[in-house]
């Protein structure tokens, strides 16, 4: 920054003096997020960090950073996987952990709206204290922020029944980067007036606005959950009994598939213990229903499918605590392999071709002689491989093979980043997946929200050259 | 026996030559208890020969009833009971309280089972009503409802959770009689044998104090400093997860979504932001005390004691403050 | 070999609420399932019934509904399951709880060791097992966290006591109570579940103890303790204090907190 001093007394000026971080040993905290450390980019040491107590006071920021063209991060509970949060240039990082209350509970419109920087652990602590409703989206570390979990339209466990963030947000207030606070949609369930601009957000990965408040859909709770682990020696068997199952007509809350390599591994990590022993993999099913004969009738169902499929084995958890124990060894699977991957790819197919492109995937990572534990979403057609690091340090292939896996990924009609987003890692890969004039256009959107290109540069389209400040913009 | 004075009892735990500290806490309350009822206030002590009683005299006890014998060397609970019940049987105290660790909660429900009485679990207030009968309260459903409870037989025989009550102060002018007990019976042969394998290890969920350091530790030797303050508060040491990360101490010290969830009695978060993977770890310490130089550190919305400051003066200072040692640079 | 596990249906301790205002527990409110360590002592018996051979019964007193639990047993390696309802058993404390299982354990007769949780997760008080052991004058070995069987030896467990781990090994027939780190419960096969949900339980009532245990040692009457008052507390709110260029207030403020907590040891003023 040209006038670091001068950032420094104007932010203190707009939120008072404790808010404003400017030392590297308080910072710090706050410049990377989860992405992989070999595939990270190196964050700006000199940015200070800022914390705002309400959208009045971003508004100000907002609006100073545009007229002086001062770059600003907005950033969430920093759990993110794609280096969105990682500012790569002198500037402001924009924390929304103040903005943490719980505004209303609408339990007759079954909405909820709280502010952006609510963590999930927080919302489900409340929910499953106040009342029967629920909020489905799990990502895996409930530390997240509902803010950044709704720009990074954020995926996880339970999507397979309730679909992402973008099927459960209805209404956001959003911090332009010039300064003017608008509400995008309400507690609307149909809204068709001009264009979208909620869903354009939903996503957008801090660089189109600040998001400060979400409205939120919940769901009845259903009294009768259970966790079912069915066990099968091939990954093609158990892919196969996916997309039966799902043909049968039967909706789980999540359907998940488990190398047990990663499930023992995250287990060990924990110190817990991964409940399934026989077989080499695992489907892991999480079904909700009203009775609790429902639950066993669909139980019967889905194990009669997958023990015609080979499976070796099937259990069930019924209690609050086991259940548990399976959803956090299975969200921690990324937190323990940390230090051996290079990189947790996040692929997504159409979700009846997975079985075919999870075989060609393997062929992949066969011809370079490696493994590739392999954890997903099997349900919704998304994947996670890791790529692991050979003697501390990216492969030599590392470049080759991840390139190679996207290439099949797109030939089955798929994404590179079903829900980790693009951030400052993936958007190489955008010219993969979208045409020159679709990016284009990105580009437009972008300009057109943000003139003075200030907020979260470096995600989706490289940085500006060479300016400090003053960004010149993208043509 | 004086049937003019009945007799408050409090069964003493052996540690090692030494009363478990916990009879100290329950002589405190047996006091209050004694003076409420006109009552005596005894302790019977069984424990390997050579056992200390003083303490107990000095903090209040008229009577120790001690039982020496190598039977008592470990611990056997079935051996304990029947020669403790052989004389209660003969004292027949009004009240027998006993302390609720681990080796009491196994004790007390087998000697009430002897001796055909009532027995109230991990009590953490005890008061005579204006009958002269003991009220017990004790909390319930993980600590979320007190109950209190009365007990319709005699004696009325209730554990204490440890660290509930303050000790008794010495005081080396109380007079008080020990008396020595033959053992009552041979000892039986109780088809256990027991050996001791080795001494327990770090259990930071388990402690009472737990005193963690974060990010603010500017290298891995600075735990030493954490280490002393938790040595003066009988606590443990935790982490956050940066610092078990960084190679500065084992996983065993984390605290967090990733790490242990501790629930201590007293938190000293030392350099520690406090994330929300840290909170879900600790948040539920009964107390919380911060230490931070940001002052807009989220671990200052949790906690109860803040204080803005350079953990590298605030800390021993309270090293020294609290009775520990640590040199003054 | 033939063990005997005791069990207690509780609410799920995680959605059990309480209305502070009323003073009401809401049981309602919360599911039923297994005391968590019960699950231990259950996992420990049919771990010993693979590796030696062993009949595993589960043993549980509770209302009718609790028959839910001990299919539960069933469904995860017991082999028989018992329950003991009768309105008479209502109101039981430790010791009448303790008598009515001794009694029905004394009309099953034959055994060999008999496993249990260390303590329940709503009474919280550990008694019942040691109550028992006293009650069939059987060696008792509290919070086993870990088991092994050797032919001719019989059961050692391993226990945390005073300053450490000791073995304990028991010759003949012994009590033994079980914390959670003994073992992780293995979680019931859906088949296995299948079938235990559609098993008949045998009910003892009070009747079917004759000989075994009086009216009058059981229930409401034959507790010697009585709950005379629930007080639900608030929760705590946090002191929120917050000191800065004020190091000395600050450590005045967290001598007095420590103190209050007895963790200062002796600090004469």
């Amino acid at each position: 920054m040209k006038n670091r001093e001068a950032v420094i007394e104007k932010m203190k000026s707009i939120t008072g003096p404790d808010w404003v971080l400017t030392e590297l040993e308080q910072t710090l905290g706050y410049l990377y997020d989860e992405t992989e450390p070999l595939l990270r980019p190196k964050a700006d040491e000199t940015c200070l960090v800022v914390k705002p107590g309400s959208p009045e006071e971003i508004a100000a920021i907002m609006t100073y950073a545009t007229e002086s063209s001062v770059p600003v991060f907005p950033r969430g509970g920093g759990t993110g996987l794609c280096g969105a949060a990682i500012p790569t240039l002198p500037g402001i990082v924009l924390s929304l952990e103040r903005l943490n209350k719980i505004v209303e509970l609408d339990e007759d419109n079954l909405m909820i709206t709280v502010e952006a920087g609510v963590t999930l652990e927080q919302l489900n602590a409340f929910l499953s204290k106040e009342n029967d409703l629920f909020f489905p989206v799990h990502p895996g570390d409930e530390g997240a922020q509902v803010g950044g979990m709704a720009v990074e339209n954020a995926g996880g466990v339970g999507a397979v029944k309730h679909g992402i963030m973008r099927n459960h947000i209805k209404g956001m207030e959003v911090v332009l980067p010039t300064g003017e606070v608008v509400m995008m949609g309400g507690k609307l369930l149909k809204n068709n007036m001009g264009y979208d601009l909620l869903h354009l957000m939903i996503g957008s990965e801090g660089t189109l606005g600040v998001v400060t408040k979400v409205i939120l859909r919940l769901y009845p709770r259903l009294a009768y959950k259970g966790t079912l682990l069915i066990s099968f020696e091939t990954r093609q068997a158990a892919a196969k009994s996916v997309s039966q199952i799902l043909k049968q007509g039967m909706v789980p809350l999540a359907m998940e598939y488990i190398d047990r390599s990663a499930s023992q591994e995250a287990a060990d990590h924990l110190g817990l213990t991964w409940p399934a022993e026989k077989g080499s993999v695992d489907l892991m099913l999480i079904l909700e229903e009203s009775t609790e004969d429902d639950l066993f009738d669909n139980t019967e169902k889905i194990v009669d499918i997958c023990d015609a499929n080979g499976a070796v084995d099937s259990l069930i958890a019924e209690t609050g605590k086991e259940q548990k124990v399976i959803l956090d060894i299975r969200s921690n699977v990324y937190t323990s392999f940390k230090e051996k991957a290079a990189d947790a790819i996040d692929m997504a197919v159409p979700p009846a071709h997975f079985p075919a492109f999870l075989d060609e995937l393997m062929q992949v990572v066969d011809q370079y002689g490696t493994q590739s534990p392999t954890v997903g979403h099997i349900g919704d057609g998304n994947i996670h491989n890791i790529i692991l690091m050979v003697d501390g340090k990216l492969p030599d292939y590392f470049e080759e093979m991840r390139q190679a896996m996207y290439e099949v990924a797109i030939r089955f009609g798929g994404t590179v980043s079903a829900e980790h987003g693009t951030g400052r890692t993936r958007k190489a890969f955008m010219p993969l997946q979208f045409s020159h004039r679709e990016i284009q256009i990105m580009q437009l959107v972008k300009r057109a929200f943000d003139p003075a290109m200030i907020l979260n540069p470096g995600v989706f389209f490289d940085e500006p050259n060479g300016t400090e400040s003053g960004l010149t913009g993208i043509h | 026996m004086n049937p003019a004075h009945p007799s408050i009892l409090i069964v003493a735990e052996p540690q090692g030559q030494q009363p478990h500290p916990v009879a100290y806490e329950l002589l405190h309350k047996g006091r209050q208890l004694a003076d409420a009822r006109q009552a005596t206030l005894d302790v019977l002590l069984c424990g390997t020969p050579g056992m200390e009683t003083a303490s107990l005299i000095h903090r209040g006890a008229d009577r120790v009833y001690l039982m020496e014998d190598p039977c008592f060397a470990l611990p056997e609970e079935q051996i304990f009971v029947a020669q403790m019940t052989a004389f209660l049987k003969e004292l027949k105290p009004e009240v027998i309280l006993t302390g609720a660790t681990s080796f009491g909660r196994s004790l007390a429900p087998r000697l009430a089972a002897a001796l055909n009485t009532g027995l109230t679990a991990d009590c953490t207030d005890l008061h005579m009503d204006e009958n002269g009968r003991l009220v017990q309260t004790r909390p319930a459903f993980s600590e979320n409802i007190l109950a209190n409870i009365m007990t319709d037989t005699l004696p009325q025989m209730a554990t204490v959770r440890y660290q509930e009550f303050p000790q008794a102060m010495p005081n080396p002018e109380h007079q008080g009689e020990v008396v020595r007990l033959p053992l009552p019976l041979p000892v039986p042969d109780t088809g256990v044998v027991i050996e001791k394998l080795r001494q327990l290890e770090v259990d930071i969920t388990k402690a009472s104090v737990v005193v963690s350091g974060g990010r603010g530790l500017k290298q891995q030797d600075d735990f030493a400093m954490l280490r002393e303050l938790a040595r003066t508060l009988g606590g443990e040491v935790g982490a956050s997860r940066t610092v078990v990360e960084d190679g500065f101490i084992s996983k065993d010290h984390q605290v967090g979504y990733s790490g242990h969830r501790v629930k201590p009695q007293v938190y000293i978060a030392c350099g520690i932001s406090g994330s929300p993977q840290h909170l879900a770890g600790m948040k539920e310490a009964d107390v919380i005390v911060a230490i931070n130089t940001d002052p807009s550190a989220p671990i200052f919305q949790v906690a109860d004691v803040g204080i803005v400051g350079d953990l590298y003066e605030v800390v021993p200072q309270m090293i020294r403050r609290y009775g520990g040692t640590w040199p003054v640079l | 070999m033939h063990i005997i596990v005791l069990m207690k249906e509780v609410p799920d301790m995680e959605k059990v609420r309480f209305d502070t205002e009323k003073g009401v527990i809401d049981r309602k409110s919360a599911g039923t399932e297994v005391n968590p360590f019960d699950l231990n002592a259950l996992e420990a018996a049919v771990q010993l019934k693979e590796s030696a051979g062993a009949t595993v019964t589960a043993l549980c007193m509770g209302p009718p509904q609790a028959e839910k639990s001990l299919k539960e047993a069933l469904s995860r390696g017991a082999d028989e399951a018992l329950l003991l309802s009768d309105t008479a058993f209502g109101g039981s404390d430790t010791w009448a709880t303790a008598r009515t299982l001794a009694a029905a354990i004394g009309k099953i007769g034959t055994y060999d060791a008999i496993f249990a949780g260390e303590k329940t997760v709503d009474g919280d008080t550990g008694q019942v097992g040691a109550q028992v052991a006293q009650l069939l004058a059987l060696p008792l070995v509290s919070y086993a966290e870990s088991l092994c069987w050797e032919e001719g030896t019989g059961l050692a467990a391993v226990v945390s006591l005073w300053d450490g781990f000791y073995r304990k090994t028991v010759t003949g027939k012994g009590l033994f109570t079980f914390t959670k780190t003994a073992n992780t419960p293995r979680l019931p096969g859906v088949r296995d579940k299948m079938k235990a949900r559609k098993a008949v339980i045998p009910c003892w009532k009070l009747a079917d103890l004759a000989g075994h245990l009086d009216a009058s040692e059981t229930g409401f009457s034959g507790s010697p303790t009585k709950v005379k008052r629930i007080v639900i507390p608030p929760a705590p709110q946090r002191q929120g204090q917050c000191y800065r260029d004020a190091l000395p207030e600050a450590l005045d403020q967290l001598e007095t907190l420590l103190k209050s907590k007895h963790l200062l040891k002796e600090v004469e003023a």
